[in-house]
């Protein structure tokens, strides 16, 4: 273990734990997951829609929509089909309107 | 390395208690370690955007001699005449405006022990990390007759910039019933779709421009990305101006005749004013120099940081890359810068990489106005790069044109998307 992961384990449970992980935040999982999101989606709407105007029900609703349709052939139906449930949770939030503060 | 934040304020915090929980992200904040990237394309200008926002007190430098970068996605346009070169051009301003130091020369060397990069013209630096993004070079001696001097007569067009005006210009200078040729390597190399959308579309310019033209695809492959795809569309659009050669049909050329504009395969030659040879490739120079690469002339990487598993300290990201199923596109690139990125700034601030989920998506025009796709879905999970299973896979074969015309629409977005992405 690093010791700057030992300092954070070391101070696990705490009060200012939550302070600790948004400080991070720029790279924890769901920062990291998100990043292959925006190699096509951007704050402008198109043909691509902008991920600006999402809460993140309706993204999660819509995800999981992606994911479950068996005769879905765009490309959001093909990528959606590689993500857990519990990532799918994570993109959801993270990148949805109502959640980008912790 | 030379942390500002060191190990001791790091110990001395942890002894602190409480305030040692807020250290991940100040000691990112803190963090004063000298980034060097070599390559300002789309996996290098990625990396450094993303690293002088996780790393704000960090030297980041680039180093790139081009001030414009010219991008290869969408360059097929430009060859068929559909699309200006000046809008696959990228200058650096925003980047030097985020904070980067963009240093205009070549790396030339890495000493990978004393942690240095030489450049062409100007004094050594010294890096804690390195990220080396240099793209393709070509393997001029694996093709019989072929040299680097041979570029103007028989264009490659696979890196963007003069080389795909010299090829739009030898199309635009054939005669009406003369042959195109087009000569492509095995694989790994950049792009795998990318020589047929640029058959589509030369095949396109034939139909609309000479119509009693055709271009011949030489293959050194019997199998291609988007296959079935591609034959359906070139069967409904092309069937007069395309014809394919697979390895198993004397499709692979093995000699090369610039003098007499004429490429051989084993048991034919073909001759032609347009002849587009897209040669057998390996990672860019430095990754040889800098000791990266292994015998394929591509570099290993552990896929969780992107960090070479021959040198330390020493990150490859992008086409030079061993990462094998995601391919060699510029969707790939910016995801790896970015994953790269954070694996650095994570190591940097004494936290460890943690795995992902990545994720690619390449579109093809097969018309002006049609397009296909392929995605993939990938973990870096356990040591290795590997696609998710059930996840991924190309367009519907026989789809309506709606759907090949809104794909083409989505590649238009995804190219003004990843190019702000890496440029800022
Ligand atoms: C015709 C064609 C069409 C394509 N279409 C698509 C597409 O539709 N979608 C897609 O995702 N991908 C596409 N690609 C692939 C895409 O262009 C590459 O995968 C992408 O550019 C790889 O990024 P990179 O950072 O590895 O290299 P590059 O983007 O090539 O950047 C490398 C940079 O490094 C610089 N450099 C190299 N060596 C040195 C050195 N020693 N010192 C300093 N600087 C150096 C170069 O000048 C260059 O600017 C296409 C490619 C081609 C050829």
């Amino acid at each position: 273990m690093s010791l700057g992961a030992m300092a954070v384990a070391a101070c696990g449970g705490s009060g200012s734990e939550r302070a600790a992980v948004s400080e991070a935040s720029d790279t924890d999982v769901a920062s990291v997951l998100v990043m292959a999101c925006t190699g096509c989606h951007s704050d402008q709407s198109g043909a691509i829609a902008s991920l600006n105007v999402y809460d993140s029900d309706q993204l999660r609703d819509a995800l999981l929509q992606y994911k479950t349709d068996a005769n879905g052939t765009t490309v959001m139906h093909r990528l959606a089909r590689g993500y857990s449930d519990a990532e799918i949770d994570l993109i959801s939030a993270q990148l949805g309107q109502d959640d980008v503060s912790p | 390395m030379s942390l500002v934040f060191n190990r001791r304020n790091l110990i001395q915090s942890a002894v602190l208690g409480a305030s040692a929980a807020a250290l991940p992200g100040s000691a990112m904040a803190q963090a004063r370690a000298r980034i060097v990237i070599v390559g300002g394309g789309f996996g290098g200008a990625t990396a450094a955007l993303t690293l002088k926002r996780l790393l704000p007190s960090s030297d980041i430098t680039l180093i790139e001699p081009f001030d414009q970068f010219v991008a290869c996605p969408f360059s097929n346009l430009v060859i068929a005449g559909l699309r200006d070169i000046t809008s696959q051009s990228f200058s650096y301003d925003r980047l030097e405006a985020a904070g980067i130091t963009r240093i205009a020369d070549t790396a030339i060397d890495v000493d990978p022990v004393a942690k240095t990069v030489s450049l062409q013209w100007g004094d050594d630096l010294t890096y804690d990390k390195l990220i080396l993004s240099p793209g393709i070079d070509f393997r001029f001696e694996a093709l019989e007759g072929y040299h680097s001097g041979m570029t103007g007569r028989l264009p490659h067009a696979w890196k963007a910039g003069s080389q795909t005006l010299w090829l739009q210009l030898k199309l635009q200078a054939l005669e009406d019933g003369q042959t195109v040729i087009m000569s492509v390597p095995p694989a790994p190399y950049r792009c795998p779709p990318g020589p047929y959308e640029r058959a589509s579309l030369i095949a396109h310019f034939l139909k609309t421009q000479k119509p009693r033209s055709k271009l011949i695809i030489l293959d050194a492959k019997d199998q291609f990305s988007k296959m079935a795809l591609f034959k359906e569309a070139w069967e409904e659009h092309y069937p007069d101006h395309l014809e394919w050669r697979g390895a198993s049909n004397d499709g692979t050329v093995v000699r090369v005749d610039a003098e007499a504009d004429t490429v051989f395969t084993d048991f034919e030659s073909f001759q032609s004013p347009a002849i587009n040879v897209i040669p057998p490739q390996k990672a860019g120079f430095i990754a040889e120099r800098a000791g990266v690469a292994d015998a394929t002339g591509w570099c290993p990487i552990d896929p969780l940081s992107f960090a070479s598993t021959l040198q330390s300290d020493i990150h490859v990201i992008g086409d030079a890359t061993i990462a094998a199923p995601m391919p060699k596109s510029a969707f790939s690139a910016n995801l790896q810068g970015k994953v790269c990125a954070v694996a650095i700034a994570r190591i940097v601030a004494g936290m460890s990489p943690e795995p992902t989920v990545l994720a690619n998506t390449c579109y093809s025009y097969t018309t002006p106005d049609e397009a296909i796709s392929i995605a993939g879905v990938y973990s870096n999970a356990g040591g290795k790069l590997s696609s998710i299973s059930g996840a991924g896979g190309v367009s519907p074969l026989r789809a309506d044109k709606a759907i090949r015309n809104a794909e083409a629409a989505q590649a238009h977005h995804w190219f003004e998307t990843i190019t702000a992405e890496a440029f800022g």
